[in-house]
């Protein structure tokens, strides 16, 4: 019988893991907080990855490494596949996912518009905000996909992107 | 100064404004769809209307004519615990509310010939506030919001409200 966890209970625990580390204990060194943050991702993408593959043979190549992260794993851990996986064939990556599921409630304050200024901001200055606000929340998810694929032998770094919210993108740097 | 906040043409909103306090009286959330008069300065509107939510629930509950305890005064409520009134209304609108068990007051104010809003505003709290505004991890607890996303998702509900 599968125990079962309130799924507001991670959503909480991710956005206090951010705020501890990004606001109290490191709040002058960003990229501490940063690399704890995917420290603690890569130990339980290390254990997921074991965990979901406990039936499968071993993947072939990192290809198929990299599309099982984008179908299986993802659809275990946030209950939808990857969108959009865009590689140039050199070691390089791209995973875009639509709608991710921990950043569908960032909302930022709605800008408050002066009549008879100009209307709202340009996209360009929205997206900004956005990624920076955002993109502290991406660490965890960035060390997942590393802890996971370094599980299936794959040596690789990652980073994400917020361009619009909810959308973002991880890109997979595989070392050679 | 007046200000005369109208609704965009062909929308059918019959509300007129929602306010939000916490506990301790601040107006977090301030919407407005129909509002052309406006007596008072903004400030000086939501201390007027938090003072009379506040001595509203204290004369309910002392002029409870059957009720047993008489909580603390001021203390938050279970849902349906002790009496609170939850609407009035007069000749040109309806003023509903509605406090949470954590001490958020939720006010909504509409037209006079609207029905019970009762499940309208738990909804409003469970399904939108706390969706959209607690577990937006941008929002620090306690403090006047603005967000997008609940401003959108109000916006869509009330639209289909009789």
């Amino acid at each position: 019988m599968a125990r079962e966890v309130a799924e507001s209970c991670i959503d909480s625990v991710n956005l206090e893991l951010v705020h501890t580390y990004c606001m109290r204990l490191h709040p002058t060194k960003p990229e501490l907080a940063a690399r704890r943050i995917e420290a603690i991702g890569f130990q339980v993408g290390l254990q997921l990855a074991e965990r979901y593959t406990k039936e499968r043979p071993r993947f072939a190549d990192h290809l198929e490494a990299i599309k099982f992260i984008c179908k299986d794993f993802w659809a275990e851990v946030f209950k939808k596949q990857i969108d959009n996986l865009k590689t140039n064939h050199r070691g390089v990556f791209v995973l875009q996912d639509n709608r991710f599921r921990w950043l569908t409630r960032v909302s930022l304050d709605a800008p408050t518009t002066s009549n008879g200024s100009a209307s709202g901001e340009s996209t360009q200055a929205t997206s900004a905000r956005a990624s920076q606000a955002a993109g502290q929340y991406l660490y965890f998810p960035c060390g997942l996909i590393r802890g996971a694929l370094t599980n299936f032998g794959v040596a690789c770094a990652v980073s994400a992107e917020v361009s619009t919210l909810p959308a973002c993108s991880f890109i997979v740097r595989i070392k050679v | 100064m007046q200000q005369a906040v109208g609704a965009g043409p062909g929308s059918s909103t019959r509300m007129r404004c929602l306010y939000m306090f916490n506990r301790q009286g601040v107006c977090v959330h301030y919407h407005v769809w129909l509002r052309p008069l406006n007596a008072l300065s903004r400030q000086e509107d939501q201390k007027l209307m938090f003072g009379l939510l506040f001595s509203l629930k204290s004369f309910t509950a002392k002029m409870d004519p059957v009720g047993g305890s008489k909580g603390q005064l001021g203390a938050a409520q279970l849902q349906g615990q002790g009496c609170s009134f939850h609407s009035f209304r007069t000749n040109t609108y309806k003023l509903s509310f509605m406090e949470t068990p954590t001490g958020m007051k939720i006010v909504l104010v509409t037209d006079q010939k609207m029905g019970d809003l009762r499940e309208a505003l738990k909804h409003i709290y469970s399904n939108i506030y706390v969706e959209y505004v607690v577990k937006n991890p941008l929002y620090t607890p306690e403090m006047p919001f603005k967000c997008e996303l609940f401003n959108l998702n109000l916006d869509n509900y009330v639209k289909n409200l009789t």
